[in-house]
């Protein structure tokens, strides 16, 4: 197995991008194995209209006419290949639907997190160095409260204060017209990303908080101090980089979360996003579209779970060495 | 016969007002509505009064509408603005044809730019002040389409006969699978007859004097020679209406420009643009409208209504004709037992379903449909709940302790809310009812199920028949008429009815085919539901519609509607 480690971090971040493209294969397999349950397209196109001779045509033009690993294979090369097929619903291909939503939900998921990681961050440090504290208490039960609310409950009381009823300050809606992205309406996207970070900073927060609290006890950090070096130095250089690895995995799973799960947001603010989309998709059977969406989200998966493990291995000294 | 409009009498002004001041039923979940309705092809919209023969044509204006909700009475329309209408119920499968819908949203994009040869006033009446001068009946296998003078198509091509033709032909072709094919079994689609360059002649394949109705419902819109559906060019979709397709993305957004050259003359359209935005959710739509982003909504669900009002939202309330019926096969056990059928007729309380399926927005109905043609019969007894009664039909049947299956589906809004109102009214009757609610209903189960829940819109009686109530009817949910015995003739009655231009001998036919259906009918009927539609309060001439189309036929086409 020596192959599987060596080459620093270059061979790391290597394996673990054969690793993902393994995982993805897989994935693919999965997806498509279980949008065949959806059962056949042709006739849900059809409906009502399911003549024997349509039936045939139409099975045909969709290759549906082949045997299932055919099918397979077909749909695999054309995914390679950039060819996402064509939307049953709408008739376009499916790349061009889905292009600008994708961007639209990549968006709110950066800005969430540039957001709301470094303020975990800030706040869980603090609760910690200051634990039991009236700072930490109060933050702790602001933050419990927080995550026990569901998305769409803080989205509404955001819309009621700033939108509808209490100020009229902001949009209450943010739908990105088609043909411009939705960094180009700032505005429009302050309640959502507002809402996505109420969302994450709880749990990431407490991992932080709790994660501090563990490295602050270790013996590294009180040899730290026994060897007299500032609370200060202390703190930057050696508790937060081993404190920090914990929050850079819940905050991708979160994130990627975010990114395809969150769609009562969308429904919430009418943002295009790919979450709308996918239920969309699977209430018109339309399965281009959602074997499209399915190879997304899981690709968001595997590559924020990259990034966290490659930000985690830099950011801690004790890993990073072993490489 | 010259079919053209009369100005509706005083008297049915008044009834408008009262049924406008009724509360309607409220669509709990709107965005739901069209979830199923594309399998259906619904021809929303035809029918109506049927119109007495020999009444002259008087072209002119509608109306003016009575009732509440109405922003109509604001003084001189002003031109400018971007007009944004919130819609729900679309989605990727949203399209643009000028003669076909699958979901809400394109509705509201048809009427930007495509209008019909007759049109229905808010009376849901008919008016000869749309693209045709006069439809009259030369006999009754022959219609003579006369088309206004000088009217042309937002390109500038001039509005003519070929075009007539061209439109009827492509709703008549069943390959195109368009939403009004239905309503032209009775046309002879193939030998249209173009007479002059305005005139067109429609000959019938059988007596059909409900096509006047026809050609005035949305779906029947005029397009040019060699139209087709929108298939990523907004130039090629071509009306003689209010606006301009600029863009269109489905699921999302549609940008619509204001026609310079609209051939009215009288300054309409008023808006500079109307943008059309899709919405997944009501609650994001009603915080739009709050928030001042859009200016209008469809179906405020109904247990808003109230809240919203206070926050200086309009809301327009329109009693429509539009009905839920439990349906019951007449030919399917146990409903072939017609004291069975009579027993879950007296089982429902109609009040209490009016209350809690439609938040008590709409009118209580009696088995029958079609409420707003002249030959509804309202010398029928209403019908109450009678529990007493129905279980000694029930007992009288044999079928004490009954247990059936109710079937339904999150289709139209309330179909599942009537079922379970429903199964908890018939334990008082001893009746065991479950609640079936299958996402794939209007696949394979649909039409052949013997109790199940269905939905329809506003339609003249004659057309509604057509639809859901003969052998052949796309939609016949209780396989009514009977095939023998009392109510066997019911068929004959409609073809009688269909060819009687004598209006008060019609009416007699109507009401004979009704007292069939009333006795022994399939349709339980519980009320008649509303449009509630909000708005924005700078938009101004809106009023109650009693047509099918949301927020009054979304302003005749966004026509008669601007910011004050």
């Amino acid at each position: 197995m020596k192959w599987l480690r060596g080459g620093g971090i270059v061979g790391f971040i290597i394996r673990r991008i054969l690793l993902g493209l393994l995982v993805m294969f897989l994935v693919s397999i999965i997806v498509f194995a279980s949008t065949q349950a959806l059962g056949d397209p042709a006739r849900a196109i059809l409906g009502r209209d399911a003549t024997p001779d349509r039936l045939a045509a139409l099975q045909k033009e969709l290759n549906l006419d082949q045997n299932v690993v055919g099918q397979y294979f077909q749909w695999l090369s054309g995914l390679l290949h950039g060819n996402l097929g064509t939307s049953l619903a709408s008739q376009q291909p499916v790349s061009n639907a889905l292009g600008p939503r994708l961007v639209s939900s990549i968006v709110l998921v950066i800005l969430a997190a540039v957001i709301s990681i470094p303020l975990s961050i800030a706040i869980g440090s603090y609760a910690a160095l200051h634990r039991e504290k009236g700072f930490d208490t109060v933050v702790s039960n602001v933050m419990l409260a927080l995550a026990s609310l569901p998305e769409f409950v803080v989205a509404l009381l955001l819309v009621i204060l700033f939108s509808t009823s209490v100020f009229h300050w902001l949009p209450a809606i943010s739908p990105v017209p088609p043909g411009h992205r939705a960094w180009e309406y700032p505005d429009e996207l302050i309640l959502p990303v507002l809402t996505l970070a109420f969302a994450v900073t709880p749990y990431v927060s407490r991992i932080m908080r709790a994660s501090m609290i563990e490295v602050l006890e270790s013996d590294y950090v009180e040899m730290a101090r026994l060897k007299g070096l500032s609370e200060r130095t202390v703190l930057y250089r050696h508790a937060l980089p081993n404190a920090i690895g914990p929050v850079f995995q819940v905050a991708a799973i979160s994130l990627a979360y975010l990114a395809g799960g969150i769609v009562v947001i969308e429904y919430v603010f009418n943002y295009p996003g790919i979450g709308s989309e996918l239920v969309d998709a699977v209430v018109n059977h339309d399965i281009p579209v959602v074997q499209a969406l399915a190879i997304l989200i899981a690709g968001l998966y595997v590559l924020l779970n990259l990034l966290a493990d490659v930000a985690t291995i830099l950011v801690t000294p004790r890993l990073r060495t072993r490489l | 016969m010259v079919i053209g409009s009369q100005r509706p009498t005083r008297g049915r002004a008044l009834q408008m007002t009262e049924s406008g001041g009724t509360r309607w039923q409220l669509n709990e979940r709107p965005e739901r509505l069209f979830d199923s309705i594309s399998r259906r092809n619904l021809l929303m919209g035809a029918g109506g009064v049927l119109l007495a023969s020999g009444l002259a044509a008087c072209g002119g204006s509608s109306p003016t509408p009575s009732a509440g909700g109405s922003t109509a009475s604001a003084g001189t329309p002003k031109r400018g603005g971007n007009f944004r209408l919130g819609v729900t119920g679309g989605g990727s499968k949203d399209m643009m044809d000028g003669q076909n819908i699958v979901t809400k949203p394109d509705q509201a994009r048809l009427m930007t730019a495509f209008e019909t040869l007759l049109v229905f006033d808010d009376n849901y009446q008919l008016q000869t002040d749309g693209l045709a001068e006069s439809v009259e009946a030369d006999n009754p296998t022959q219609y003579t389409i006369k088309i206004r003078k000088g009217i042309d198509f937002q390109n500038g091509k001039p509005f003519t006969a070929d075009d007539v033709i061209y439109s009827l032909q492509r709703i008549g072709t069943q390959g195109n699978g368009l939403t009004g094919y239905a309503a032209t079994a009775t046309m002879d689609i193939k030998h249209l007859k173009k007479v002059d360059k305005y005139t067109v002649q429609l000959p019938m394949l059988s007596p059909d004097s409900t096509v006047p109705q026809t050609l005035a419902s949305y779906t029947f819109g005029m397009v040019p020679v060699g139209y087709e559906a929108y298939k990523g060019d907004p130039s090629t979709q071509v009306g003689t209406g209010c606006y301009i397709l600029k863009s269109f993305t489905p699921g999302q957004e549609s940008v619509h420009e204001r026609n310079p050259n609209y051939w009215r003359g009288d300054g309409s359209p008023w808006f500079d643009t109307v943008t059309i935005t899709d919405f997944n959710d009501s609650t994001a739509q009603l915080n739009a409208l709050k928030g001042g982003q859009i200016d209008a909504m469809t179906d405020v669900p109904a247990g808003q209504v109230n809240a919203v009002q206070g926050s200086g939202i309009g809301i327009l309330n329109s009693q429509t004709g539009g009905w839920i019926p439990l349906c019951m096969a007449i030919d399917m056990p146990p409903f072939d037992d017609p004291k069975v059928r009579q027993a879950f007729r007296l089982i429902i309380d109609r009040k209490a379903v009016l209350e809690q399926v439609g938040n008590g927005y709409g009118q209580i109905a009696n088995d029958l449909y079609s409420p707003f043609d002249e030959g509804y019969d309202k010398s029928l007894p209403q019908r109450e709940q009678d529990i007493e009664q129905a279980k000694s039909l029930l007992k009288a049947a044999g079928k004490e302790g009954l247990s059936v299956d109710l079937h339904t589906t999150n289709g139209a809004a309330g179909m599942v809310e009537l079922a379970s109102v429903f199964a908890s009214q018939a334990k008082a009757a001893g009746v065991n009812v479950t609640v079936k609610n299958d996402p794939n209903y209007y696949g394979d189960s649909y039409l052949k199920l013997p109790f199940s829940v269905d939905f329809w819109g506003t339609r003249g009686y004659l057309n509604q028949v057509q639809q859901g109530s003969l052998p052949n009817s796309p939609y016949n949910e209780t396989h009514w008429p009977p095939k023998s015995g009392t109510g066997s003739n019911f068929e004959s009655l409609y073809k009688q009815a269909l060819a009687e231009t004598d209006s008060n001998k019609r009416i007699d036919i109507q009401h004979q085919m009704q007292q069939y259906e009333y006795d022994l009918g399939g349709y339980i009927i519980p009320y008649f539901n509303a449009l509630i539609d909000g708005y924005g309060s700078g938009v101004t001439g809106l009023s109650p519609s009693k047509g099918t189309l949301n927020l009054a036929s979304f302003g005749h086409g966004y026509r008669t509607i601007w910011f004050s």
